[in-house]
């Protein structure tokens, strides 16, 4: 700044000057004109002249000010280590920041921004990324979605496999003692797929996995583990189950997660970068983001279990059945961490659903009994 | 004369009084404030702020290294970094995409070449990153700069590294030290050319001792392992139909108790060694940098580094401890405020918390690190240098120009150190 009110008359001081040409040493003299800042040789030749406005403060140890001119590729360095000589000139120049004013400024700016682009980033994951999912999915070809399909079914099945050393198959039904079960379950996803009209082709298989569950990948591949073929007490259970499945694939809710997750990723994995362990805050906001949409999407592929098992004439609350019988042996996980909701809300939510409809046996006794072996082999 | 005079005169006194050749001038509790500060604000931006942290710690370690009277100047903004960052995010995103898709392939050769290109480019952002900050450092108005090939050097990297592989580690030292001649060898000081004499050999013989108690205890446990392992146990077991002999039979149960010591061993050995290693690391790499004839030797003791390391493990115990009792007190304050631990709400803001408290967590032990290890290192490199024939440095002609920031981008998206010192 320009300060008329305070003495107008030339001020000296001394100096250090690197001229941006050497790393030659020169002790100077630095007068401080009206407009302008002179830097002398001690044999008063001129080494530079500049004016108040140019000048830019660089980073220095605490007792010095550091000068340079603004914008100029030659770096040439003026330091002053007198206090009052440095007052002097920051109350001449309007760019000098002696104190660090217009520096704390900047930065106050900075963080503002960043904390609302933050605030900004958390809330378009939160509420527009599931929207925009949603939007999205129904434009990927099935034909893509069956070859993405066909490359994680590959990928799961390897690591399900993984510690397998007894030669048996991971699928259940390919072994002699297991074809009949193999026909009867066969027979079952027959009728659902034709009341169901899937717009691609089921691919579902038994596996020997000792947990109560069945999975959905994209592109049409379902798993239903061993432990639920064991679990479930009438073929209307186990429908039932495979019914909220086919839920998954008709919703597209594998693709869609995975939509979901790149979208995810890319916000906050590639935007935000990892500075120290900011990878694993992401991944738990991920999981923790990705389990309050997953509430809306089971609860969807329930209403769809609902619909398919009215028409192949089950029993529309058999999946309430069986969930609320799996679920009572195992309530420790905190239920945010799991993917599905709250089993009560879902039960509540099956039960309201279900009307009386008329009602037709989906397997004989034969059938359902044969169905039990199919993972007979061991 | 004015006053002006009388004061400039004896601050002119002091600064060609004779000093010792390097010295590091700033206060601790400065850069204790600036990373407190700075970690409380990463967390809050979820890490935007690194590239004004990242500057400010620059700016403090640079400007207040002092050589021969004069300190060093970090010339860089956060506004270059944040650019680099968004160059480095326009090439990978397309770059990552093809990846995702590449591993959707059944092929695996596909994920392996994609790992190796991966690679590549970490080590080729690691040199221009370099590139990037010695063009920033300027001392007595002379910036430093760097030439020489990133993709040459990216690839040399990658052999060095194939090598220490298949060598068990033998190959590290030389690897070091011809990685060292090449960056060293397209290192400037404005006109004066920078090169490396330290020895891969003698490098070699100062850290035998360090591989011998950590890679041979390894590779003897994981032979051990193997052994331990009764293969035509398993392969009848596997036959058997009760599972459980299985496991019994081929003797796993021994090789838990190889592996959990051997796990022990290398914890506790690299807990001790690694000080030991950092020391004898940088005293090397110091003591072979030379500029034209300006040659610098390091006097730099181990047992200091070690204390430098023990102050850290104090701080971060102690950190540990006062944490803990917070978090005890926290989790039972919310158990009383949430009241109902079952309900929707409560459990994400729970998750939450602890998401926000590991976080807390995590920044806070990178600030202990950062102002303990960091800082200290860096000063006791400084103050145990020994420069000779300083006087070559009174002429030194600029040089050079300042490079994009394009590397440091890239080693920030790559999470390859790009954002670290």
């Amino acid at each position: 700044m320009s300060a008329p009110n305070i003495d107008s008359s030339t001020v000296h001081g001394r100096g250090i000057f690197f001229d941006g040409v050497t790393t030659a040493r020169h002790d100077v003299v630095v007068e401080l004109a009206p407009r302008t800042l002179h830097v002398h040789g001690v044999d008063g030749s001129v080494l530079a002249q500049w004016s108040y406005d140019e000048l830019e403060t660089l980073s220095s140890p605490e007792d010095v000010l550091r000068l340079g001119r603004a914008g100029n590729a030659v770096l040439s360095r003026l330091e002053i280590k007198d206090p009052q000589l440095a007052a002097a000139i920051d109350e001449r120049s309007l760019p000098v920041d002696r104190t660090g004013r217009i520096e704390r400024w900047l930065r106050a700016k900075v963080i503002f921004w960043s904390i609302a682009a933050t605030a900004s980033l958390i809330l378009v994951a939160v509420v527009a990324m599931p929207l925009i999912a949603t939007r999205l999915t129904p434009l990927i070809p099935y034909a893509i979605e069956r070859r993405l399909g066909a490359a994680i079914d590959a990928q799961t099945r390897m690591s399900l496999n993984e510690g397998n050393r007894s030669g048996v198959p991971l699928d259940c039904g390919s072994a002699e003692k297991e074809q009949a079960g193999r026909v009867a379950f066969e027979k079952l996803i027959r009728q659902m797929e034709m009341a169901a009209g899937l717009p691609l082709p089921l691919k579902a298989t038994v596996m020997r996995k000792p947990e109560a569950n069945a999975i959905t990948l994209p592109g049409g591949h379902i798993y239903i583990y061993e432990g639920l073929v064991g679990a479930a007490r009438t073929p209307d259970e186990f429908a039932g189950v495979i019914a909220h499945e086919f839920g998954h694939v008709a919703h597209r809710d594998g693709t869609r997660k995975i939509v979901q997750d790149a979208g995810l990723a890319l916000l906050f994995g590639m935007l935000l970068g990892d500075f120290i362990g900011g990878g694993a805050v992401v991944v738990a906001a991920k999981t923790l983001l990705r389990t309050s949409y997953s509430r809306e999407v089971e609860a969807a592929a329930d209403g769809y279990a609902v619909v398919l098992m009215t028409k192949i004439g089950g029993d529309q609350r058999a999946l309430a059945t069986i969930l609320s019988r799996i679920a009572g042996g195992t309530h420790a996980e905190p239920k945010i961490l799991v993917d599905h909701p709250e089993t009560n809300d879902r039960v509540v939510a099956i039960e309201a659903m279900a009307s009386s409809t008329p009602r037709r046996p989906l397997l004989t006794q034969t059938e359902w009994a044969a169905l039990k072996t199919i993972c007979a082999e061991q | 004369m004015t006053h002006f005079d009388a004061a400039g005169s004896a601050a002119h006194a002091s600064l060609s009084a004779p000093q010792s050749i390097a010295r590091f001038v700033g206060r601790g509790e400065t850069f204790w404030r600036l990373l407190s500060c700075g970690a409380v604000l990463l967390m809050f931006t979820l890490g935007i702020y690194r590239f004004w942290l990242t500057t400010d710690v620059r700016r403090y370690l640079w400007s207040n290294t002092e050589l021969v009277g004069e300190s060093f100047e970090y010339t860089g903004t956060a506004y270059e970094l944040l650019l680099g960052f968004l160059i480095a995010l326009a090439l990978l995103l397309p770059l990552y995409a093809a990846f995702f898709l590449l591993t959707l392939a059944p092929n695996n050769i596909w994920s392996l070449l994609g790992l190796l290109i991966l690679i590549l480019l970490g080590h080729y952002a690691f040199y221009r990153a370099r590139r990037y900050r010695l063009t920033r450092t300027i001392y007595r108005g002379v910036r430093f700069h760097q030439t020489g090939s990133a993709i040459l050097y990216s690839v040399c990297a990658v052999l060095w590294w194939a090598l220490i592989v298949l060598s068990v580690g033998l190959a590290y030292p030389f690897a070091q030290s011809q990685l060292e001649r090449f960056k060293m060898r397209h290192t400037f000081f404005g006109n004066l050319p920078g090169r490396f004499e330290g020895s891969g050999w003698h490098l070699l013989v100062r850290g035998l001792p360090l591989w011998a108690f950590t890679v041979v205890p390894l590779a003897i446990g994981t032979v051990a392992a193997m052994l331990a392992i009764d293969w035509n146990a398993i392969n009848t077991a596997s036959r058997a139909d009760i599972p459980g002999t299985r496991t019994e039979a081929s003797g796993f149960a021994n090789i838990d108790v190889i592996i959990a010591l051997t796990g022990a061993w290398l914890l506790g050995s690299i807990a001790f060694l690694y000080p030991v290693f950092h020391a004898i690391m940088l005293r090397w790499w110091v003591s072979g940098l030379r500029f034209g004839d300006v040659a610098v030797r390091s006097h730099l003791r181990i047992a200091r580094v070690f204390g430098i390391y023990a102050r850290f493990f104090g701080y971060a115990i102690l950190f540990t401890a006062i944490a803990g009792v917070l978090l005890v007190a926290g989790a039972f304050g919310l158990s009383k405020l949430a009241g109902a631990p079952s309900s929707m709400r409560g459990e994400i803001i729970t998750t939450v918390l602890s998401l926000g408290a590991y976080a807390a967590m995590a920044l806070g032990y990178w600030t202990i690190y950062q102002a303990t290890v960091k800082l200290g290192v860096w000063r006791y490199v400084v103050e145990s240098l020994e420069v000779s024939n300083l006087a070559v440095l009174e002429g030194v002609a600029a040089a050079g120009e300042a490079a994009s920031p394009i590397g440091e981008g890239l080693a920030d998206a790559l999470n390859v150190g790009g954002s670290g010192i």
